[in-house]
């Protein structure tokens, strides 16, 4: 290796970069607009708060009880539906997901409700609310179960029964942490993760279509001078574009990570392991055009199976089991595991994987990419 | 990371050309590709400062051969020496001492001319100064302009000048002019005539015979794999294509002239009955081979004689096309090969 024709080369791939417009928005600029697009759709309020429609039929000083504590703690955020109506017809008209329905024996003496089955508190009058819910709504589980620890905390409230027994949170996370927090890093892989495949795959083909290799074959540049600088570069590139990732999510999200070494040691052992891959792949992808399919292939399952955009846990165990022979998966825990948890044992035995596909696809690479006409062409 | 190697060795060949008087000498090379033996036993030297050109139709084996000479393809068997060095052994002592314009040349799109010329410089660690490389190459004018936007010509001129950055006693150019339009190609030629003028030694590789006989000192030419025939353009044409061709074209005959009919038919007869062989070359025209000038006049006197007029007349030398043609056609190629097989060279 020579670092005088590995800085030149360098020097040859970042003026070409930054003279290639469409390179530099991919590279840089669209995961730092994937950061703002997803943070502002996912990160929500501190607290969440649900609309819940009520038609209040009772009218009774009870039900205000009831209503105001349903807003207490900003659960819900009420509507009143008009009396008059059908509260099933109503709801699927104007597309309610849940509607709660005060009946007008709420608040009454026990002895005008016609039940009457004991019970020695007034509230204990067994009046009984109605939730009219649309079944194939996806957060209607959610309301309904607030709705439910919402009900029993005023039941109990009513009854006049200090808690029996009460839950105190402790997080296992030194800090709080957002939807954002766990997409940053994933972002983070993901951006690393295309520059340094697409890179490795395009760039060789292309320089292989245009007969460049063949020319730098009769130089004193060597496959060792020309990996050296393709993993500079990456580096160079990988440490822009979580720059700027990190600095959006900072200003736009205030997010909390934690940044130290780690960080670099992932990022570097990412753009190891993908610039291999790519350098395997290179004899599919003869020609630039088929170049981008297969980095195509190799990108999406990566970054749909691999955790970046939600938890693998939400998804069904065999594609769990699936994601757990992909590298990128390794690397999303490891960057999660240093930058949100500070769990070093987790990142250890992340890095650790991880390392061992930088090593296997990378000596691979290497032994398998051919310089200059050493095959026939 | 060296590259992978397979260099038996040819047994029983011993170095029988002298390396000091050539830039390159061929001994024996062989490259297989499984079962295709796309260079098949070629041996040839060329000497210090003189313009060899490598012709051969495409896929004769002319880029396998430049490629393993040049060391960026590894030979199967054989040994080629480049100024004196093993080309297998000393790679990287032999990269240094060439230049080379591979064929398709390309470079990186975004970078100006001058900044592709600096790379080059660059990576051979060449103090060459950029200007006085791109005054050589008539670039000058283009140095500020991204190789993307450059016409083909003046990419082959960038190649030619990256392949001149280290200063290089052997040129190796592989096909520079394909692709050119005649201006361009011309363009080349000169810029080639003023780097043998300057004492290089410039391997040339082409399928234009005019090209050659234009600029080479020597020719060699391959055919499926093996050399069929070396020497100076005039050398090969003498000894290939000793006659000259006399294409003869009649006047179109007056409708209602009898005579006129009569006498084109005539022609050939005419020609025949001289003891020359006739070929039509199309409806009126004929080709005649003959052996000199006096022959020429003959004919004319003979045809003009039984009252033949001519509208055009053209007297061609035999030149290398038809040595080339005569040589690597289907037929051609079998006796030549046995020849050159059994040691018959120009």
């Amino acid at each position: 290796m020579t670092p005088r024709i590995v800085t030149a080369t360098l020097a040859v791939r970042l003026r070409s970069f930054y003279r290639e417009r469409s390179t530099v928005f991919f590279t840089l600029a669209f995961p730092v607009i994937l950061v703002l697009v997803f943070g502002m759709i996912f990160t929500r309020p501190e607290q969440l708060k649900f609309d819940l429609p009520v038609q209040d039929n009772s009218g009774s000083l009870l039900s205000a009880a009831l209503l105001s504590g349903l807003t207490q703690g900003d659960a819900f955020v009420i509507t009143q539906v008009p009396t008059d109506v059908d509260a099933a017809a109503y709801a699927r008209e104007n597309k309610l997901t849940l509607l709660l329905v005060i009946p007008k024996q709420l608040g009454l003496p026990p002895g005008a409700s016609a039940a009457g089955e004991g019970g020695g508190t007034p509230a204990a009058a067994g009046a009984e609310l109605t939730y009219i819910f649309d079944p194939s709504s996806t957060s209607v589980n959610t309301k309904i179960q607030l709705l439910n620890v919402v009900i029993g905390r005023i039941n109990q409230q009513l009854a006049g029964v200090p808690p029996v027994i009460t839950l105190a949170p402790v997080s296992i996370l030194p800090k709080r942490y957002r939807f954002i927090e766990f997409f940053v890093p994933g972002i983070i892989a993901m951006a690393i993760m295309t520059s340094s495949l697409s890179n490795a795959l395009n760039m060789n083909a292309e320089l292989r279509q245009k007969g460049i290799m063949r020319k730098l074959a009769t130089t004193p540049v060597t496959r060792t001078d020309w990996l050296v600088s393709s993993i500079l570069y990456q580096c160079i590139l990988g440490a822009l574009s979580t720059g700027m990732i990190l600095v959006v999510a900072y200003a736009a999200f205030g997010v909390r990570l934690r940044l130290d070494a780690w960080l670099v040691v992932i990022v570097a052992l990412e753009i190891v392991v993908f610039v291999g891959i790519g350098m395997l792949l290179t004899p599919l992808a003869k020609e630039a055009e088929s170049a981008s399919a297969v980095t195509n292939a190799v990108l999406f399952p990566m970054m749909f199976l691999s955790g970046t955009f939600f938890p693998v846990e939400m998804m069904p165990g065999f594609l769990q089991a699936f994601a757990r022979v992909l590298p990128l998966y390794y690397v999303n825990e490891a960057l999660r595991a240093a930058m949100i948890f500070a769990d070093t044992t987790s990142v250890l035995r992340s890095i650790g994987i991880t390392a061992a596909f930088a090593a296997v696809a990378f000596v691979a690479g290497t032994l398998q990419t051919r310089w200059g006409s050493e095959e026939k062409t | 990371m060296p590259l992978p190697r397979n260099w038996p060795g040819c047994s029983g060949v011993s170095a029988t050309m002298s390396s000091s008087e050539s830039a390159i000498v061929v001994e024996r090379l062989c490259k297989r590709y499984g079962t295709l033996l796309a260079v098949d036993d070629v041996s040839f030297a060329v000497a210090k400062g003189e313009l060899f050109a490598f012709l051969g139709p495409n896929g004769a084996g002319k880029t396998t051969t430049v490629e393993v000479i040049q060391t960026s393809r590894p030979a199967t068997s054989g040994r080629v020496m480049v100024l004196g060095m093993d080309v297998a052994r000393q790679k990287s002592e032999v990269v240094k001492r060439i230049g080379v314009l591979p064929q398709g040349f390309s470079s990186f799109d975004r970078l100006t001319v001058r900044e592709t010329l600096q790379y080059y410089a660059k990576i051979f660690s060449s103090r060459i100064d950029i200007n006085t490389l791109m005054d050589l190459t008539d670039l000058r004018g283009k140095a500020e302009v991204q190789f993307k936007t450059l016409s083909g010509g003046l990419k082959q001129r960038v190649g030619i000048a990256a392949a001149l950055v280290n200063d290089p006693e052997v040129v190796f150019l592989d096909e520079p002019t394909t692709g050119l339009d005649p201006h361009a190609r011309r363009e080349v030629w000169e810029a080639l005539k003023g780097l043998k003028s300057r004492g290089k030694t410039i391997f040339l590789t082409t399928h234009y015979m005019e090209e050659a006989e234009f600029l080479a000192d020597t020719v060699a030419i391959i055919a499926k794999g093996r050399i069929i025939a070396v020497g100076s353009p005039t050398g090969l044409t003498e000894r290939h294509a000793d006659q000259l061709r006399l294409t003869l074209k009649m006047r179109q005959p007056r409708a209602s002239g009898e005579g006129d009919r009569e006498s084109m038919r005539s022609a050939p007869e005419i020609v025949r009955s001289m003891g020359f062989r006739s070929a039509a070359a199309s409806d009126d025209a004929i080709c005649v081979p003959v052996d000199s000038a006096e022959d020429v006049r003959r004919i004319l006197a003979e045809l003009h004689a039984a009252g033949v007029e001519m509208r055009d007349i053209d007297v061609r030398k035999p030149n290398l096309e038809e040595v080339f043609l005569k040589l690597t056609g289907d037929t051609a190629v079998g006796t030549v090969n046995r020849a050159s097989a059994a040691g018959v060279a120009i």
